[in-house]
């Protein structure tokens, strides 16, 4: 069972992947999470907020305002530290490949920081792999769009039918070992050349 | 031996870059991938956990590491100091005119900004200070300044962390009032014409030790081809002929992405304090090469000075040894 009374800050300078992890933690029961903007005046929204735990990107150039808060602890009323758990050192290099860190305060257990680390590494990894997809798609999308347009030239230019100029592409494609795309692309540039 | 050393895109992050693109690395047989980190903690946490072979460090921040009192604690060895000098504190235009000082000399300047942060905390609105992180040369000369001006910073001003890139933001929206910053972020605010350069760090802290080569501490004993690369770099960065050169590698979109003209200027220690035009030449504004590069444990013991003086350790013998130990004068000098 998680436990509901924390105060979870997410920063992230990706917005979407900071709503993604948003959505996670309220799913496991975590009530209160707070999506904080990476921006200079994050110090006094985190005082404002003064939360238990802040989950922050790796690649948040905010990370070192956070550290000011764990630095000169004797400013501050609740002293915050990084999490870092020695006897759990593959769930450190999880967190970290996943981009990760988290800042506690001070006295929170580990177990409870646990959870939501555990959120934070499947949620981001997901996003992670989503986006890789969403980029191979896209240029599936633009390769296919490509050969479409080589087709057109080779159909044209040699008086050809759909289906001669797409396996006229496909052989050269086979003898060269090269990806018909890229044939579909040699063509769309020679063309553009030669106008 | 394929390396991945990480850094912070600065003007002092020179010769790890020169070691790369000006094949000093290559010529010892090293690949090195340069990673460019967004923050001091993100570059500390993955030498910690061994996602960098090695970094671009502030010379406080790798003590601290090194002392686990920042992030992980982490055994790690500099063999190499990179550069002294390079950071300069902008006051915001607004703070510079209620300053007034009567002269141009530190001194005089330094008695105004204190005269100034006094007024300002018994109006109940102390001045707010930026600083790039609290283990850093930058917090300590923050400090300096005030004291010269017969001030304590503590509970003096507000001290925030901002990130460089955001730094002359900040000033312009009056976030902060002031800040300490390495090159070329001061250059950049004036160049705005949001701040004035108030003090050079050169003439707060002669010599100060700013950023080093940073290792794990087990790869110390085998880094001597990269000790030898990014030394050799150094030398090459310190070189007034390669500073043309020097200036157009850094301002890269891929490095600092900035205007050459600032880093050159910097570099030859040409600084524009004003956005009136009023320039001052500070030769030793940043240092790189042979003055710089010997990893002193005497520098540790100057950084230990400092973080005791801003309240951030009590130094016992046990500590004392564990940071000199740190600097690795004995890789260095077996690097050949």
């Amino acid at each position: 069972m998680t436990e509901p009374t924390l105060t979870v800050a997410v920063i992230d300078p990706s917005r979407a992947r900071a709503a993604i992890l948003e959505e996670g933690l309220t799913a496991a029961g975590f009530t209160h999470v707070v999506v904080l903007p990476d921006t200079a005046d994050l110090s006094a929204r985190v005082a404002a907020l003064n939360p238990d735990v802040v989950v922050i990107h790796l690649e948040s150039p905010s990370r070192d305002i956070l550290e000011q808060m764990s630095g000169l602890s004797r400013h501050v009323e609740r002293p915050v530290a990084m999490f870092v758990d020695r006897s759990d050192v593959p769930m450190m290099q999880a967190a970290m490949d996943a981009g990760i860190s988290a800042y506690v305060v001070d006295g929170l257990q580990p177990q409870r920081i646990r959870s939501i680390l555990d959120v934070a590494i499947l949620r981001f990894n997901a996003f992670a792999r989503l986006q890789r997809e969403l980029s191979e798609a896209r240029g599936e999308l633009a390769d296919r769009k490509l050969i479409e347009r080589a087709k057109g030239i080779l159909m044209t230019a040699r008086g050809l039918s759909e289906e001669e100029a797409y396996r006229m592409m496909r052989r050269k494609a086979m003898n060269e070992k090269r990806k018909i795309a890229d044939i579909a692309r040699a063509i769309v540039t020679a063309a553009d050349l030669l106008g | 031996m394929r390396l991945a050393l990480g850094y912070v895109p600065l003007i002092d992050a020179a010769p790890l870059i020169a070691a790369v693109e000006g094949g000093f690395a290559a010529a010892e047989g090293l690949a090195i991938d340069l990673i460019s980190e967004p923050s001091w903690a993100t570059l500390r946490d993955k030498l910690a956990l061994g996602h960098l072979d090695g970094a671009h460090m502030l010379a406080p921040l790798a003590l601290a590491s090194a002392l686990g009192i920042s992030g992980p604690q982490t055994d790690l060895a500099v063999p190499l100091g990179l550069n002294l000098n390079g950071n300069a504190i902008t006051v915001s235009r607004p703070l510079w005119a209620e300053m007034a000082p009567e002269a141009d000399d530190l001194d005089t300047i330094a008695r105004a900004f204190s005269r100034v942060a006094r007024v300002r905390v018994t109006q109940n609105r102390p001045l707010t200070l930026g600083t790039v992180h609290p283990y850093s040369n930058h917090t300590y000369q923050l400090r300096m300044f005030a004291a010269r001006g017969g001030l304590d910073l503590d509970g003096a001003a507000r001290m925030v962390v901002i990130p460089p890139p955001w730094i002359a933001e900040a000033l312009r929206t009056g976030q902060i009032d002031g800040f300490c910053v390495g090159s070329p972020w001061n250059s950049v605010a004036v160049a705005e014409g949001y701040g004035r350069i108030a003090a050079l760090g050169c003439e707060l802290a002669p010599d100060c030790p700013e950023k080093v080569l940073a290792l794990p501490a087990y790869a110390a004993a085998a880094s001597a081809p990269l000790v030898r690369a990014v030394r050799r770099a150094g030398r090459w960065c310190a070189a007034p002929e390669n500073q043309r050169e020097l200036a157009g590698l850094l301002a890269r979109p891929g490095h600092l992405g900035t205007d050459a003209s600032l880093v050159r200027r910097a570099l030859a220690g040409t600084v524009v304090v004003d956005p009136d035009g009023t320039e001052r030449h500070a030769p030793r504004f940043v240092v790189f090469g042979a003055e710089a590069e010997r990893p002193l444990p005497a520098h540790a013991d100057w950084i230990l000075a400092e973080m005791e003086r801003a309240g951030q350790i009590t130094p016992t013998p046990a500590l004392v040894a564990r940071a000199r130990a740190m600097y690795r004068t004995d890789v260095y000098d077996a690097a050949g």
